[in-house]
């Protein structure tokens, strides 16, 4: 049963049912399904080469070899080209495959079979590039939990799937664990975490009555929950919605060459039907036969078909994903490059894309009527000697910030952990063994002695309008509050700069968090235009805006980005601190998270484009300066066929151009 | 939770799972195998290993000997391989049906002499679907308490066997007959309405159908597996045809 987990299911459907990871295959087996367009390309390649060869000395093998390169490269070409068809596509996938097809009428089969095999070769190798990309991200952990714990009315606890789970059902959530149903506190107190669903990066108390959302995560305490939506109503479920809508919305995206290929194409499959209808008529020939119109205008339709435009765009395509792959960052297909070419906005996330996502501790302030009992760094020592056993956000910070002040931990005794409210202990201070408490203001306001209350709620009222977290430290009848801060990456204002500055990129912010907060970050990056205390479908309708009137590339991390991510003209989600869904709603994932890369990205794909446009400009050359003369016999045949393979060389070379970094 | 209707699409849940593990039946044979069953799959079959044989023998003949030689040879041929096609099926069939009430038989002497061994294979069946402690204890007893259930449950759930999935051999027979008798008629009559074309379009028309028919038996897509089952004929007449002066 270890070879058949519910695992292998999930990949399987996420890869769209790739064969080489069937459940119904052996596993000694599915390795002959891996990459077979490439293999079946290469081998294609090898018949071709054995036939060219062979054609000099025995010529019916050479022809019996050709027929084996058409079936394999031509068998796929051909249903592609059907399917274009069937939906009224005429495109430059269709072209080449009648060219391909048709040149066996004229005698140039050998022709026909290399345009087929380059044709499969590019189109495997981009398959492979895109596989490989869903492969990595099909690692990343899914946040949606499946399954949830039921307690039933004798107390009993049993598994169930969240999809079957009704209102009213009492859920055990245990700590570390994802809350899978929105809900209602019943028993139970704890710290939860949002980050990955709001970006708050600071943990909320949760007691008796509180509401928890689904997607948050617990984090120290156990907690009983009454199911108050099931699963198709649940707050996951709605950004999900919210997702697959951004998608549907999300107008397909098209490479230069489909753009270009469209006309081309049609240009040319309706020069063929003309001139094998009129050149008899116009120059007394006949219609069949090597002195033929319908001979001429294959030869003019072949012609029409060179390698170079094969390659144009996959082999740039491939150099510059292999570039972007070496520094760190997954494409979701080199189709991307050419949207993410021409957007002229950018949108932030604040938290967790221009800041960290990790609370610093700002400051500590002591607020005491009498001689406090002790310094700042005596009462760090007591917050680290308390918060070092804890798990979440805050606690990390004071342990950071101690270690950073090389401050020790206090001796400490008596530790005691009130799970979603906060730590208590006693030290010993002055000789005297003092209780000293730390935790949220609604777990420390009980003890706060009178005369400090006022002080305090002026400090709060400031913090709650600058946006910034804080937690308390209770000694006797002085009051430690340590004020704590998102950091901003170091390189997110020279990025932005050289945005806007080289790239003429209009950046602004999108973000969820509080007005006053959002226009501070804004101004340590260099952000003038700030989108605050937006909610999911907020950002999907500016998003949405902004995509459709100047193409806009949207960063994020968030569960609550995702739709935005999905629906953005290009989505780039961080790789390490991002959650799945925003991963997974993505074009472009930065996998080490380092934003100083952007602008080398966006500049990257310019090239690109700028690439493939030499590319394909070099292939029409090659037709109108090699190939239509020798048809029309003004210049020799070998001078022909030496112009159109050095032009397909030249287009390749080009292309690997984008490889440098 | 209720089910939704759609999901039954009004039949009974018995009537429901029979029918998927019917559709599980089929998705595990092959088109090109002979353990297909029914009588529209052995037509399809059929009809299209007679238009390849038939091919197959035009070209090599039709290379050494002139068309007014070849064309006796192509009907005798045609009658003994239409013969041959439909009593294998029917064979086949039997031999099938003999090989399951082997297996049921089997099955039912090992619940009558072995019922700890079949307790615990159960057990483990349905302790891989999940089910532990005292609900599994409460499914076993319940399924050992009648020996027909039992068998029936062995038979679906160890085994993979379907229950009244299988038609009679003889009506297999037929469509195989038929298969190949108008896949026959429909080359030969090419080959003497238009020659030598003609038993090319004939076979190209036979692999429509049958390649049609197959996939919409299989729910596949069509076009695909026209194109594939038209490209795969070619591949072989097109190998003989060019390996004929190799050879020669």
């Amino acid at each position: 049963m270890t070879s058949t987990g519910p695992f292998i299911f999930d990949e399987f459907f996420a890869s769209g049912k790739e064969e080489s990871i069937s459940p119904f295959l052996t596993q000694t087996s599915r390795t002959w399904g891996k990459n077979l367009p490439l293999k079946t390309a290469l081998f294609s390649a090898f018949l071709l080469l054995l036939s060219f060869i062979t054609s000099f000395f025995l010529p019916p093998l050479s022809s019996l070899l050709l027929l084996f390169v058409y079936f394999f490269a031509g068998t796929p070409a051909l249903l592609g080209a059907i399917e274009d068809i069937k939906n009224l596509e005429i495109n430059i996938d269709v072209l080449m495959t009648l060219a391909a097809l048709l040149s066996v009428l004229i005698g140039s089969g050998m022709e026909g079979a290399l345009l087929l095999v380059l044709f499969e070769l590019s189109a495997a190798m981009e398959n492979m590039v895109s596989d490989k990309a869903k492969g990595t991200l099909l690692s990343l952990n899914r946040l949606s939990p499946r399954f949830a714990c039921v307690v039933d009315a004798e107390g009993t606890l049993f598994e169930k799937a969240v999809a079957e789970i009704s209102v009213g059902t009492h859920l055990l959530i245990k700590a570390g664990e994802i809350v899978p149903l929105d809900g209602t506190v019943v028993s139970g107190s704890s710290f939860v975490s949002l980050l990955h669903l709001t970006g708050e990066s600071h943990p909320i108390a949760k007691k008796s009555s509180d509401t928890v959302p689904s997607g948050a995560r617990n984090l120290d305490g156990t907690l009983t929950i009454a199911v108050t939506r099931t699963s198709s109503d649940s707050t996951l479920s709605h950004i999900i919605q919210l997702i697959t809508q951004a998608k549907d919305a999300k107008p397909k995206l098209q490479r230069f060459l489909d753009r270009f290929g469209k006309w081309y194409a049609m240009t040319i499959i309706s020069l063929f039907f003309l001139f094998a209808a009129t050149l008899p008529l116009l120059f007394s020939m006949p219609y069949f036969g090597t002195d033929g119109g319908i001979y001429r205008a294959l030869s003019f339709l072949i012609a029409a078909s060179p390698c170079a435009l094969i390659i144009a765009t996959p082999t740039a395509y491939l150099s510059a994903i292999s570039s972007f792959a070496r520094r760190g960052i997954l494409l979701k297909g080199g189709i991307i490059l050419d949207a993410l070419a021409g957007c002229k906005k950018i949108a932030f996330d604040k938290t967790g894309t221009l800041t960290t996502g990790r609370l610093t501790c700002a400051a500590i302030e002591t607020l005491s009527k009498t001689p406090p009992i002790c310094t700042p760094d005596e009462a760090l020592s007591i917050a680290y000697a308390l918060e070092r056993n804890a798990v979440h956000p805050i606690a990390s910070a004071i342990t950071t910030f101690a270690q950073e002040k090389n401050i020790p931990p206090a001796p400490l005794i008596n530790f005691k952990a009130i799970p979603g409210s906060g730590l208590t202990g006693t030290v010993s201070l002055n000789t005297k063994n003092t209780p000293v408490y730390i935790g949220h203001a609604e777990f420390i306001a009980t003890k706060i002695p009178s005369p400090l209350e006022s002080q305090w709620q002026t400090i709060r009222t400031t913090l709650q309008k600058q946006g910034h977290m804080s937690t308390l430290l209770l000694i006797e009848n002085t009051l430690f509050v340590f004020h704590f801060m998102d950091t901003v990456r170091p390189e997110s204002a020279s990025v932005i700069a050289r945005l806007k500055q080289d790239l003429h990129l209009q950046p602004l912010m999108l973000t969820g968090d509080h007005a006053d907060m959002a226009h501070e970050v804004a101004k340590k990056v260099g952000i003038d235009e700030v989108h605050a205390n937006l909610r999911p479908e907020d950002k999907l309708t500016k998003v949405a805006a902004f995509s459709s009137a100047e193409g806009l590339i949207m960063i994020g991390d968030g569960i609550n980005d995702a739709p935005a991510l999905a629906r953005a003209t290009v989505g780039i989600s961080m790789g390490k601190i991002g959650s799945a869904t925003a991963v997974d709603a993505s074009d472009i994932v930065f996998l080490n998270d380092d934003l100083s890369l952007l602008d080398w990205a966006v500049r990257k794909s310019r090239h690109t484009l700028r690439t493939v446009k030499q590319n394909i400009t070099l292939a029409l050359v090659v037709i109108l300066f090699a190939t239509t003369p020798a048809l029309l016999g003004f210049i020799p045949l070998w001078l022909a066929v030496i112009l159109h393979e050095g032009g397909t060389v030249l287009v390749g070379l080009n292309s690997l151009r984008l490889l440098r970094k | 939770m209720t089910p939704s209707p759609d999901h039954f699409k009004g039949k009974p849940v018995v009537e429901h799972l029979k029918e998927a593990r019917e559709r599980g039946a089929l998705a595990s044979s092959e088109i090109h195998g002979t353990e297909m069953s029914g009588s529209i799959a052995a037509f399809a079959d059929a009809s299209k290993e007679v238009a390849i044989a038939l091919l197959l023998l035009w070209v090599i003949l039709s290379h050494f000997f002139p068309l007014h030689t070849v064309w006796p040879c192509l009907v005798l041929f045609s009658a003994g391989w239409i013969l041959w096609k439909t009593t294998r099926s029917a064979l086949l069939g039997w031999s099938r049906l003999e090989r399951l009430h082997r297996v049921i038989e089997e099955e039912r002497w090992e619940i009558e002499h072995h019922r700890a061994q079949e307790r615990t294979e159960l057990a483990e069946m349905y302790r891989a679907k999940g089910l532990t402690g005292k609900l599994l204890e409460e499914v076993l007893d319940i399924l050992m308490a009648d020996d027909n259930r039992l068998l029936r449950v062995m038979l679906e759930e160890e085994l993979g066997l379907t229950l009244e999935a299988y038609e009679h051999p003889l009506k297999q027979a037929f469509g195989a007959l038929l298969g190949s008798l108008t896949s026959a008629t429909l080359c030969l009559l090419g080959l003497w309405l238009l020659p030598p074309f003609g038993i090319y379009i004939g076979v190209a028309l036979i692999f429509i159908l049958s390649a049609t028919l197959s996939a919409k038996l299989e729910r596949n897509r069509v076009c695909s597996t026209v194109i594939w089952n038209l490209a795969i004929a070619s591949l072989v007449v097109g190998c003989i045809h060019f390996l004929i002066p190799v050879i020669t």
